[in-house]
Order: C-alpha cells, then sequence, then structure tokens
C-alpha cells in the first residue's frame, strides 16, 4: 500500500484579512487561513503559520478556530519580523533564510505556500522562492466565493509554476523552439541527426545564454551566417538591442588591428585623424562575431580577453576606459589547440571562448541535406534574380547522385555548392538545368578540387612537414607526398595503403611487399607511418 | 472472500452509495470495491466527510483499505470481524457527524458487545441529518427494531465552524426484528387539540439576533394554523453562529423531523415555511414516515430481512440505495406505487 503524503502549507498571517475580531460573527466572514483549511476536498495536515511579535494573540485566535474547522491540522506557529514588509530585499532575504532553515522532504510531504495574505512584496518573494525551488512546492490561493452557502469557507486554487506540466504551454514552447531552431537553420530541412542536435542546443544558448560561442569547422561550413541567425533570433526574443558586427580578424593585420577593434582617440597615432569607436563599441548591447579569430595577434587577444571578462578596455592612445556589453561569437577553421602550442594563440583566451564550442560538420559530412540545399540555393537565386530556375528530373539525379558521392569532396562546402548552383542557374538555356549542364558543372567541381590539391595549400603536407621542410621540397615531390599523405590516413594498415597506391606495379610482381615500398617512400622525408596515422 | 463491486456512480452518484456499501461489506463480511466514486460531482472523489467515513469503517473492523485519499474514485475495504467497543471520530469542515455514525452504527449494534462512539463535528449543516434527527427519528424506530441506543449530546456544531461533540451508547444486539411501521400510525385529526399535542416546533439558535428564531416560530404556528406561542426558542451555545428550525411530530414512539438550517441569505419566514410545507405533505400524502426517514429506514429494514412503511414519492437517493442494497444478494426489497403513496416493503 502506498502511503499518501502529508500537505504541509505555509502560510502568512493576515494581520487585515485574518483578523475581523473576537466576536463569534468571524465565522461569517472569509478568513484566507481558516478558508485554507475549511475545504472538503483538502486536508492541510501542517499549517506553518508566519507572523510577527505584535500578532501573536491573533495568531492565537486563528490557531484555535483552525483546530475547531481542521481538527486534522497540526498549526506551528513561527514568529518572524518584518521592519518593512514593503522592502523587498528584507523580506525576500528573510524569507529565503527561513527556508534554508526547514528541511523539505518532497517524498512524504506535498508543499504548499498560501499566498492570499501578506503584502503584494512578500506574495512576489513567495512566488519568486517557489519557482527557484528553494520552496520545494506550489502556490495556493484562497478566495471568498458568494455562491457557497457559507462566505467563509471560500476557495481554493492551486498554482503549479511547474511549466511543463502546462501541456498548451509546453506545446506553445515547443513551437517557438521550432520556430527558432527553424530560423537557425535558415528554413532549410535538414536530415542529419548529429547536425540538428548541435542546432537544437544553439538555439538554446542563443536564447538563453550570453557568454561567448566558438563555432568552429571547415571553411564554408557556414558560420558568419549561423552568427548572423543567431543574433537575428537573439533580436528576434529581444535578448540583444544592439547591432551586429561582424569582422574576419584576418583583414586586421599590424598597426591597425588594434585602433579597428578597440578604437582610437584623435591623433591617437599618425594618419589618426579622427578619432574612431572601433568594433567592440560598435557591438555595445549587441553581438560581434570575430570571425577566423585564430588569425588575431597576441596582443589584440590579450585586450580582447580583458574586454570580455571586464566589460572595459582602452581605446588606443586613450586613458579613458571605455564600456562595451557585447556578446562575442569567434569563428575558426584552425585548430586553436594547435596553435595554443606553437605559441599563436592565447590558452586564457580559448578557456575563455569556448564555455559553447560548436563544430560545425562539413558539407560531405551531411549529404543527406544537400537535396534540401540544393532547393534552398535554387530559392535564393530566384529571389536574387528574379529568375525561376529549375532542374529536369534527370539533370537533378545526376548531380544529386554526384553530391552524395565519395566523389565530390566540397572542399569549399557550402560556398562551393552556392557557386555550383549559381552557375548552373545562370548557363541554363530557358530556365530548366538539362543534364549536360550538370556534367559539365561536375567537371568543373572536379576541376577546381584537383587544382586545390595540386597546385593549392598541399593542407596535408603542413601538418606532418614543418614549413622550413616543405621549403626545401620541390613542387614535384610536395604534390606526390601530400598525395600519398592523404591515401595513407584513409586506410588502416600499411599494407593497405600500400596497395592502393601501388595497385597496378604490384600485379606484375611475384611477390609484393607493399607496405615495405611505402615505408622506404616515406623515410625519404623523414616521416613514419605511425606518425601519419596518430595525427 | 466473496467480493462486490460497486459503481459509485450509478443513480444518485453521491455519498450515499459508498456509506452503504461500507456498512453492508462490513455487515457480510464481503469484500467491497467502490469506484467511479462521486464522478459525475463537481469536485469527483472522496472529500474529508467521506474520508471519515472510509476510515471509520475501517477502524471498527481493523480491516484492509486502499485508496483512502482525498479525492480517490476508487476505495477497496477488505473487512474483519467488526470490534464493539470505544471509539472516537472527528470530522473536520463542520462534516456531518450523523452520517458517520449512520455508517457504523449497525455493524456495532451486531457486533456482539457494548459499543460508545463520541463523534465530533457538525451536529446539523443543513445538507444530512441531524442529530436531533437521529435522537427523535430514527433511533426510536430502530430501538423497535431491537437495536438500543443512548445519546448524550455534549455540544452543537453548525457549519462552517463545527465545534459539535456528542457520544452514541449502542447495546449489543442477536438481530435485527422486521418491523411494519404502518402499524404504529397514530389516528391523524385536524382539530387542533389533538395536533398540538403531538407536535413540537423548536428553533435552536447560537450568537444571532433571537428574532430570527421568533419569526421562524410565529409563521410556522401561522402556516400551520396553531396557536402562536407553541414555538420553543432555545439558544444554545456553539463556537460558531448557526439557526435550525426543527418541527417534530411525534407517533406511537417515535416523530417526524422536518428540518431547515438557517442561511445567511434566506429569510426566516421562508425556512419556516420550508419546514412547515413538508410537513403538510407528509399530512396530505397521509403516509407513515417521510422520504428523508424512508430512505434511512432501508438499511436497517434490509439487515431485518423484512418489514414495510409508506412514504411519499421517494428520492433518487432511496432508489439508487435500493440498488447498492441488491448488489449485496439481499433481495425482495419492493418500492411500489400504491394509490396516491409509495410503499417499502421487504417480505
Amino acid at each position: 500500500m502506498i502511503m499518501s503524503k502529508k500537505t504541509v502549507a505555509v502560510s502568512m498571517l493576515g494581520t487585515q484579512l485574518d483578523f475581523v475580531g473576537k466576536r463569534v460573527d468571524r465565522w461569517s466572514k472569509w478568513r484566507p487561513n481558516i478558508s485554507l483549511c475549511s475545504q472538503q476536498d483538502l486536508v492541510i495536515d501542517e499549517l506553518h503559520l508566519l507572523h510577527d511579535n505584535h500578532s501573536t494573540r491573533l495568531a492565537n485566535t486563528v490557531v484555535e478556530d483552525i483546530a475547531a474547522v481542521s481538527p486534522e491540522t497540526e498549526v506551528v506557529l513561527h514568529t518572524i519580523n518584518f521592519l518593512n514588509p514593503w522592502d523587498f530585499e528584507e523580506v525576500y532575504a528573510k524569507l529565503f533564510d527561513w527556508c534554508k532553515k526547514q528541511t523539505f522532504d518532497n517524498e512524504t510531504n506535498d508543499y504548499l505556500f498560501h499566498i492570499t495574505t501578506g503584502t503584494h512584496v512578500w506574495q512576489i518573494c513567495c512566488y519568486l522562492l517557489t519557482e527557484s525551488r528553494h520552496y520545494p512546492g506550489r502556490l495556493i490561493q484562497t478566495s471568498p466565493d458568494n455562491n457557497k452557502e457559507s462566505r467563509s469557507v471560500g476557495r481554493v486554487q492551486v498554482i503549479d509554476l511547474d511549466l511543463s506540466r502546462y501541456d498548451q504551454l509546453a506545446n506553445r514552447f515547443d513551437v517557438e523552439h521550432q520556430e527558432g531552431k527553424d530560423f537557425l537553420k535558415g528554413g532549410i530541412q535538414t536530415k542529419n541527426e548529429k547536425f540538428n542536435r548541435l542546432i537544437s542546443q544553439i538555439e538554446k544558448v542563443a536564447i538563453r545564454s550570453l557568454e561567448p560561442i566558438l563555432l568552429t569547422g571547415p571553411t564554408g561550413a557556414g558560420k558568419s551566417q549561423l552568427a548572423s541567425r543567431i543574433y537575428q533570433l537573439k533580436k528576434m526574443r529581444s535578448k540583444v538591442s544592439g547591432d551586429f558586427v561582424s569582422v574576419n580578424c584576418a583583414t586586421l593585420k599590424g598597426e591597425n588591428a588594434m585602433a579597428a577593434l578597440f578604437g582610437h582617440t584623435k591623433g591617437a597615432f599618425t594618419g589618426a585623424q579622427s578619432a574612431r569607436d572601433g568594433f567592440l563599441l560598435s557591438a555595445n548591447e549587441g553581438v560581434l562575431f570575430l570571425d577566423e579569430i585564430g588569425e588575431l595577434g597576441i596582443e589584440e587577444q590579450a585586450m580582447l580577453l580583458h574586454a570580455i571578462e571586464n566589460k572595459s578596455f582602452h581605446p588606443v592612445g586613450s586613458d579613458k576606459t571605455a564600456y562595451s556589453n557585447f556578446q562575442l561569437i569567434a569563428g575558426t577553421n584552425r585548430d586553436l589547440n594547435q596553435q595554443i602550442q606553437e605559441g599563436k594563440f592565447r590558452e586564457d583566451l580559448l578557456s575563455r571562448i569556448n564555455l559553447w564550442s560548436y563544430q560545425l560538420p562539413a558539407l560531405k559530412e551531411r549529404v543527406e541535406d544537400i537535396p534540401g540545399n540544393v532547393d534552398f540555393e535554387l530559392d535564393l537565386f530566384s529571389e536574387k534574380t528574379g529568375q525561376r530556375v529549375q532542374f529536369n528530373k534527370e539533370a537533378r539525379e545526376v548531380f544529386l547522385d554526384f553530391a552524395q558521392s565519395r566523389d565530390a569532396s566540397w572542399q569549399g562546402n557550402f560556398r562551393d555548392l552556392s557557386s555550383a548552383i549559381t552557375r548552373l542557374c545562370t548557363l541554363a538555356d530557358s530556365a530548366r538545368i538539362a543534364k549536360a549542364d550538370v556534367l559539365e558543372e561536375i567537371e568543373r567541381l572536379r576541376n577546381s578540387w584537383t587544382q586545390n590539391t595540386t597546385s593549392g595549400q598541399n593542407t596535408l603536407l603542413e601538418n606532418h612537414l614543418s614549413d622550413e621542410q616543405i621549403a626545401l621540397l620541390d613542387e614535384f615531390d610536395k604534390c606526390q607526398l601530400d598525395y600519398v599523405i592523404g591515401i595513407c590516413s584513409q586506410h588502416k594498415s600499411m599494407a593497405a595503403a600500400g596497395r592502393s597506391l601501388f595497385n597496378v606495379s604490384r600485379q606484375q610482381k611475384s611477390s609484393s611487399n607493399d607496405s615495405s615500398r611505402l615505408q622506404k617512400y616515406l623515410a625519404k622525408f623523414e616521416l613514419k607511418w605511425s606518425d601519419i596515422v596518430n595525427t | 472472500m466473496e467480493s462486490v463491486r460497486i459503481d459509485g456512480s450509478m443513480g444518485e452518484g453521491g455519498g450515499q452509495v459508498l456509506r452503504t456499501a461500507l456498512t453492508l461489506a462490513l455487515l457480510k463480511q464481503v469484500k467491497v470495491e467502490v469506484f467511479n466514486i462521486r464522478a459525475k460531482r463537481n469536485k469527483p472523489g472522496l472529500l474529508r466527510q467521506h474520508l471519515t467515513c472510509v476510515r471509520a469503517a475501517r477502524d471498527i473492523c481493523d480491516g484492509l483499505i486502499d485508496g483512502d485519499e482525498l479525492g480517490s474514485q476508487r476505495i477497496v475495504l477488505t473487512p474483519n470481524k467488526v470490534k464493539a467497543g470505544d471509539y472516537h471520530f472527528v470530522i473536520g469542515t463542520a462534516g456531518s457527524t450523523s452520517l458517520v455514525c449512520q455508517t457504523v452504527l449497525l455493524p456495532l449494534a451486531l457486533a456482539g458487545g457494548q459499543s460508545k462512539v463520541t463523534f465530533e463535528g457538525g451536529t446539523h449543516n443543513g445538507m444530512s441529518p441531524s442529530v436531533t434527527f437521529l435522537q427523535e427519528a430514527f433511533l426510536p424506530l430502530l430501538e423497535k427494531m431491537g437495536v438500543k441506543t443512548r445519546v448524550e449530546v455534549d455540544a452543537l456544531g453548525f457549519y462552517p465552524a463545527g465545534g459539535g461533540k456528542w457520544s452514541l451508547h449502542i447495546d449489543p444486539c442477536e438481530s435485527l426484528k422486521p418491523l411494519d411501521i404502518d402499524e404504529l400510525k397514530g389516528s391523524q385529526t385536524s382539530e387542533h387539540g389533538l395536533l398540538e399535542d403531538r407536535l413540537s416546533v423548536t428553533a435552536m439558535i447560537s450568537h444571532l439576533p433571537v428574532n430570527i428564531a421568533q419569526r421562524e416560530t410565529e409563521t410556522v404556528a401561522k402556516r400551520l394554523k396553531l396557536k402562536s406561542d407553541i414555538g420553543k426558542i432555545r439558544e444554545v451555545s456553539t463556537p460558531g453562529p448557526g439557526n435550525s428550525l426543527i418541527i417534530s411530530y411525534r407517533q406511537n414512539g417515535f416523530s417526524n423531523v422536518f428540518e431547515v438550517v438557517g442561511e445567511v441569505s434566506i429569510s426566516a419566514e421562508r425556512v419556516a415555511k420550508r419546514a412547515a410545507g413538508r410537513l403538510l405533505k407528509l399530512f396530505n400524502d397521509d403516509v407513515i414516515v417521510d422520504d428523508y426517514l424512508a430512505d434511512q429506514l432501508m438499511l436497517p429494514m434490509a439487515v431485518a430481512g423484512g418489514g414495510s412503511y409508506t412514504t411519499t414519492k421517494p428520492s433518487l437517493h432511496s432508489s439508487t440505495n435500493a440498488e447498492v442494497i441488491k448488489l449485496f444478494g439481499i433481495h425482495g426489497l419492493k418500492i411500489e406505487q400504491v394509490n396516491k403513496v409509495w410503499r417499502f416493503s421487504l417480505t
């Protein structure tokens, strides 16, 4: 058998409402605390009645009357004195302390806070303490009921502040969250579960937090778009009043960087003919998006950290402190931890800005979202140009097949996809994209990606060799080695990588030893298999 | 153990279904499950006064109960042997002590020993029979059926303050005897002399202006064409204010009691007219008991296994009560219309 819970209520003695004289006709008047204990469908097992030391007599009368009308109720009197019951600070502090002193046991008791008596300030404090769960119960309100045969009994209303209990409200919140999420995704239907989870969390953080947010991910993954949408969502929900200031740190080089970020006074340096606010001040009460934050100089990083922590900084050439309250969103495609090791990024700054750190996936990790994004880009094109262009069915299939295949590396991520669609739309005759157009575009994309790997940055190489080592290599070796490292990192064993690299020549040998050939090749560049696989 | 399931929302669908079921479960020593308790009411499930009845039933037999919580719409009582003895039941919110009494009275009477039950709460709350009704109407008839009781009233209690306290002493009895109440009927005459001897009009008043009581008794006298000083005013002392007008009409050894409790928004004259009207209805229909008493007598009659009486048109209350009794395997209870009156009988 389940033991039913005891009902425990806390109430303030109503020096006005509970006092109607000691005459017998008090029973024909409505008195909140008596009413609380007179309900047919509610038994208060324990009533903690708070009163000040001037009202002891009234409290005793109320105790007697409750005993008559509700013998089940045990009334416990507590003396609590307010110098000024309208002073929020005092009432809250005393009530808070009182709650702290109590031991609450939600397993065996149901708690109610009776809010009908006391000043409005007292009621607000009841509400706050209940909402913050310092008082782990529900609110209860009594009121006179003229329809009842006895006015004095009145009626009660229980108010549960746990919003999740209200289906309609919960639904509304769900709808609002959904709207927020859709907004962050730019209205693109996304099917990638990981990405959707990421957006769900960013939506909550965007609404609730003013702390810095760090967005990482490859270039073109949509960091700046997301930052801008986070800002717009905050603005829509009235969480910020200032502007969105977006700065690419790669453009802030040298002397001007400080002044651009933090502002300067007139004449602070040569050429400073007028004062300038700087980006931090412009972002006051708004959002500052620093893209490619890894490019920021060490000195600027120190200033920025100070500005985030103290919401203040010194403009160049000024002894006056400037104040700016902005939310920082930082973006980077670099590994900031590695930059810290290389001494290029401040560890304290990173730990300050990566409280909310989100890695945006590359497009090729979200292939299921490509169709949605293709449609989105098509819509965008028609919005920009006023011309509605569409794929024919076959062309669309061919494009999507390619776009979602392993062949498509999407190095530039969404930027590449966007460019591809723009080109397709522009080149399409009579607003229809045909299969031939698509095949041409596929060729273009392939070329641009191979160009990147051959003439481009040899990105993989940089991970394994120092700049000095690379400088000593021929272009020929650079390309080859970069490709080899790429293949190696895709395989689990050296033998498998070797089989893939020497796929033709190995067939002519009677006994092939692919791994040893690969090992020798790598050794020429002072590389070992374990170096490649472990990074 | 045999078990009976009762749909608490049947018929009148209130607390009476529950109370009758509890009493019969104790008497017949069967497990009872009542579900849909007060399902169609504004505040469904057990209210405080019902909960007291449920727990009282459990207490006198030391039985097992499931679902004894406020608002619960289902209870299961597994009774043990009822034990005579001293009991004390306290009912909050000036709840009716008479209804709790009604629940435990017969089981205790048949438990083979002397019992004393003390009740605290409301005695005259208007919505249920008062202690006066028990004393003058119900208990005398029960005594004729073999159950001897004695009432000691310490204090009365009105709604909403309560504070009433009284005790009931119950002598043990072997079994209840069938009773044909119509045989107790006195000759009814409209001649004032005779009627006035058998009528008493009492206005009880506490902490309220006495003229309320005066106006009530005077209006009753006028209405019934009786001499104006027939009414008695009884000032009582209760924790809260209250007023109840009681007309008793004595026949051979028992009375029909008509009581109306004064309310804030109802004038003394209307209170009087209501009470007088109910007496006149009894006279007009020429029956032995009024519908309230008829309702209360059904259970003892069922326990006695026989008896009969005539009454005015029965309320939904009565027919529901009869249904519940039938569910406990007591058959043969008839409510039939004979000419202008209704006859309750069990053979």
